[in-house]
């Protein structure tokens, strides 16, 4: 089943803002995406979780939105919309019904234009309190949820801003002050630092002028700063290990290993061994691990891509109560070694493509991930056209790819070993009933971590 | 005209929209395999990857006390072995198609589903079928899921929102409902669940109401009927089975009281607040979705805006009715840092007041129409939410114009619907409130502030004993 192909324009305007526009007109709705490359790698020591922070603010009015009333407008339009922060960027988007692209386009822009206008330390101390409860609810609050910190933490060293995670420290979010809400909108939300994309039901005409007419006059920011990194070398140069206390019923073993930047190929092998070892039921660790030794409850793994440095392959495995976490961490290293060893054969390469394909077309039959993908190409690697080409890319993977790729990144010297242990009290069962009110998901397929969401969008009650 | 001036020339005037394109769900077709089976198909050119699923009319809510949890457990062993495949076999052939078979039971049905490429239906529908009418439910495999079922549930137990969910269905029903445990069961039923329970759960049907396959994408040129009549033609319910009717679901609540469940060094509380709710069959449905929306659906939601965007209390708050045929949950939720406990359940029993006693304004009930109505479309972009909407008419038998006719009636609502459906169906006066949180912390307050008795319920068999296995 071919893929189809995204026809787009590729256009920059004066101000250097790079607007990407895709038509579809199989449903009456229209995508709106505008990534900014700026993320929580541009923090500066003191000043982490400030990126995500910004982000919230930004959903707070602008000259001539106010408060509540980007959402209000949104909503009343029968829209969605959201926006995201990871280490290498922070995104915005919308989804609407055609008819109301206009409107999505005059929000996005009265931010970029003027959003320091409705800034108040009232706004910035009520977000504060909000990302606060975040990361509560995301992280401290959560069993296990320490893990992404802790494998920033091994797997970059203090000095790379990749160390320390996008939610950042309560400490920083209380030093975030005005000024720094101002220097950051000034240096990085500049049209020349931002890539528009729209995709759905548009006459790419009328699109044109409306984004010449809102971000056309938006000036850029001729002193875009360079972001100058240490170069870290691909490999860990050995093993890091901790064992982590936490209120846990079952213990956890999670590992992680440096892996190649985007848009380095090897990054789609690893891709493709990530599905062969962990993609459901028939992967090597679900059955290894799972359902054959029963020695663990699940297993993960996948790849975290980065631009800036090193990106990273992590995964877990939740261990029974009848095993140890030294027998499910020793099968985990003997599955990865297996991958250079036991070379995948023709039948799991071939079930993997063909899982990859029919996730390509899942994913791009949807007009906002057919925007979010271009505008990241574009980000990250300059080309939107990327787009196109990842099914192929995926598809030239060979065995010889995956073997190599897996010798290079699965070593003993390239990883870092998290083991969390129940401490006392935690895991209790008490009078009452447990469980929780829906079916469970099936083993193996877990909620893979990604950038930091934000807004928050609800589905309504009924439907 | 400099460029600042043309720039705010421009921002200054708000677009107007221009004319919506009509918009229509999807119309489709119904049928009926020869042994009984209703057959829904929609077409949706252009979107080559279908959607297809068996709704089955056995739900944890059918099963007898002592199976609890079996649907659920059945539903996930389906795929575990069938007379011609083992379980990696059988997941093996599917992958080859690019395929994955999902299986789920819910409160009121199991669906049985696959997505595929449109040019692999065929083989795809083939390994549904022999998923569904040749299960072996492997005594190996039946352990293993019941094992990790087990594990699942001491997982949540430490999980302080699923604690929250669990605790508050506990507090709200009786006992001797079943919505008053998680779907999944408890350990009590769930550790002696077998292959023979799997088996009487998966046949659990005695007549084709409320079962039917839905297919749904771009199928020109492909003959689904009698694909279908080939592979489901045959499938009938089995007459000798009795439907274990749901108890009516109770509520326990006489008066609003707290339950405080004590998790040592939480720093936030979760709470829910709520009583037992709705059916999906009612007549003022869209009143009712209107009046959720405002409350507690939408980002801007009256909850929402107090208890995040005004107080900072919470990342996200809100509240809705969970519909199942038999009158599930409603819940407000929200997780806040434990400081603010008292304050922030204050706050969302007022809101819970006020829209009982107050009508909404204009304005408000404007924003979650023109919401409701102008999301919908964005809902159904592609056949996996379409066949899932249909699979909702046949579990809930809703007249096949349901979808069709959403959109007119949420646009008639009135702000006296909104208010009438407030007054019938919220009680403040008879509401659980749970919490998850460090009692040691929250409970004094919680004693002081007045809402009701306060339970505290602490978690403290040793580890050792609860653990299984």
């Amino acid at each position: 089943m071919p893929i189809p192909t995204v026809s787009f324009t590729d256009e920059r305007l004066p101000n250097g803002l790079r607007l990407l526009v895709a038509e579809d007109h199989v449903a009456p709705v229209v995508a709106i995406n505008l990534w900014y490359a700026v993320g929580s790698k541009h923090e500066a020591p003191g000043k982490t979780g400030f990126a995500h922070l910004f982000e919230h603010v930004m959903f707070q009015g602008s000259r001539h939105v106010a408060k509540t009333e980007h959402f209000a407008l949104l909503q009343a339009a029968g829209g969605t919309a959201n926006g995201t922060t990871w280490l290498d960027r922070t995104n915005y988007f919308e989804t609407l019904p055609s008819h109301q692209l206009e409107l999505g386009l005059w929000l996005e822009a009265d931010r970029m234009a003027t959003l320091l206008d409705a800034l108040s330390q009232e706004n910035l101390d009520n977000q504060r309190a909000v990302v606060k409860n975040e990361k509560r609810w995301s992280y401290d609050n959560q069993p296990y949820g320490s893990w992404i910190e802790k494998l920033y933490g091994h797997l970059y060293p203090p000095d790379h801003p990749y160390h320390h995670p996008t939610i950042g420290s309560m400490a920083d979010l209380d030093a975030a002050a005005l000024e720094d809400v101002r220097a950051f909108f000034r240096t990085w939300y500049a049209p020349n630092n931002a890539v528009l994309s729209i995709v759905g039901d548009v006459d790419p005409v009328r699109v044109r002028s409306w984004v010449d007419r809102y971000f056309g006059p938006i000036p850029p920011n001729p002193g875009l700063p360079r972001l100058e990194l240490p170069p870290l070398p691909l490999s860990l140069g050995g093993e890091a290990r901790e064992v982590v206390p936490d209120r846990v019923p079952l213990p956890r073993v999670y590992l992680g290993f440096r892996a190649p930047p985007v848009p380095d190929r090897r990054l789609y092998a690893l891709e493709i061994a990530a599905q062969v070892l962990a993609g459901g039921k028939g992967s090597r660790l679900h059955r290894r691990l799972v359902r054959e030794e029963r020695i663990a409850q699940d297993v993960a793994l996948f790849v975290l891509p980065f631009v800036s440095g090193p990106s990273i392959v992590a995964g877990w495995a939740t261990v029974r109560p009848e095993s140890s976490p030294g027998a499910v961490e020793a099968a985990l290293h003997q599955e990865l070694a297996r991958m250079t060893t036991e070379p995948i054969t023709e039948d799991e390469l071939g079930r993997a493509r063909a899982l990859v394909e029919t996730e390509e077309l899942a994913a791009l039959q949807r007009v906002g991930e057919r925007a979010d993908r271009l505008s990241m190409w574009a980000t990250l690697v300059g080309d939107p056209g990327e787009v196109n080409r990842q099914l192929e890319r995926y598809l030239a993977v060979t065995a010889g790819d995956i073997r190599a790729a897996c010798a290079d990144v699965f070593a003993a010297h390239n990883r870092a070993v998290l083991t969390y242990l129940p401490v006392d009290g935690a895991g209790e069962r008490g009078e009452e009933a447990a469980g929780e009110p829906v079916p469970l998901a099936d083993a193996g397929e877990v909620a893979v971590p990604g950038p930091v969401v934000d807004a928050g969008d609800r589905e309504e009650a009924a439907g | 005209m400099s460029t600042l001036d043309a720039l705010e020339a421009a921002l200054a005037v708000r677009p107007v929209p221009g004319a919506p394109r009509p918009y229509h769900f999807p119309p489709f077709s119904r049928g009926r395999l020869s042994g009984g089976l209703p057959l829904l198909t929609v077409h949706l050119p252009g979107r080559p990857l279908v959607a297809a699923s068996l709704v089955l009319p056995a739900g944890a809510v059918d099963e007898p006390v002592a199976d609890g949890g079996a649907a659920v457990l059945a539903a996930r062993a389906l795929t575990e072995g069938t007379e011609r495949y083992d379980a990696v076999a059988l997941v093996e052939a599917a992958e080859r198609l690019g395929a994955s078979i999902r299986a789920e039971a819910g409160w009121d049905a199991t669906v049985v589903g696959v997505d595929v490429p449109v040019d692999r239906l065929a083989p795809a529908l083939d390994l549904l079928a022999e998923v569904v009418h040749r299960p072996t439910f492997p005594e190996r495999e039946v352990e293993r899921l019941r094992d990790e079922r087990l594990n699942d549930i001491l997982q949540a137990r430490a999980d302080p929102g699923r604690r929250a969910d669990e605790a508050f269905v506990g507090a709200i029903y009786e006992p001797s409902s079943p919505f008053a445990r998680p779907a999944g069961g408890l350990p009590e039923t769930v550790a002696a669940l077998d292959p023979d329970a799997c088996r009487r759960a998966h046949r659990r049907w005695p007549a084709f109401d409320r079962a039917g396959l839905v297919v749904g994408g771009d199928l020109g040129g492909v003959d689904v009927a009698a694909l279908a009549e080939s592979l489901f033609g045959d499938l009938v319910p089995d007459p000798a089975m009795d439907l274990v009717a749901g108890p009516a679901a109770g509520g326990a609540v006489e008066r609003t009281f707290v339950r405080l469940v004590h998790r040592p060094g939480s720093v936030q509380s979760e709470i829910r607040i709520g009583h037992v709710g709705l059916a999906r069959r009612i007549p003022d449905y869209h009143a009712v979705a209107v009046m959720s929306a405002i409350l507690g659906g939408l980002f801007n939601s009256r909850l929402n805006l107090k208890l995040r965007e005004e107080k900072g209390y919470t990342y996200g708050a809100g509240a809705g009715f969970d519909l199942r045929r038999l009158p599930g949950p409603f819940s407000a939720r929200a997780a806040v840092n434990s400081e603010v406990t008292v304050a922030a359940i204050a706050d969302t029993l007022a809101e819970l007041r006020r829209i009982r006693e107050v009508s909404v304004d204009e304005a408000e009930l404007r924003i979650a129409r023109d919401y409701l109505v102008g999301v919908f479309p964005l809902r159904f972009e592609t056949p996996g939410p379409v066949v899932g909407a249909l699979g909702g008419l046949v579990t809930h038998e809703l007249p096949d114009d349901e979808l069709a006719r959403y959109r007119p009636a949420i646009e008639a609502v009135t702000t006296a619907d909104v208010l009438a459906a407030a007054r019938d169906h919220l009680d403040p006066g008879r509401m659980a409130i749970v919490v998850v949180g460090d009692a040691d912390a929250v409970g004094p307050g919680l004693e002081a502030a007045g809402f009701g008795p306060v339970e505290v319920v602490r978690d403290d068999v040793p580890r050792e004993e609860a653990a299984h296995g």
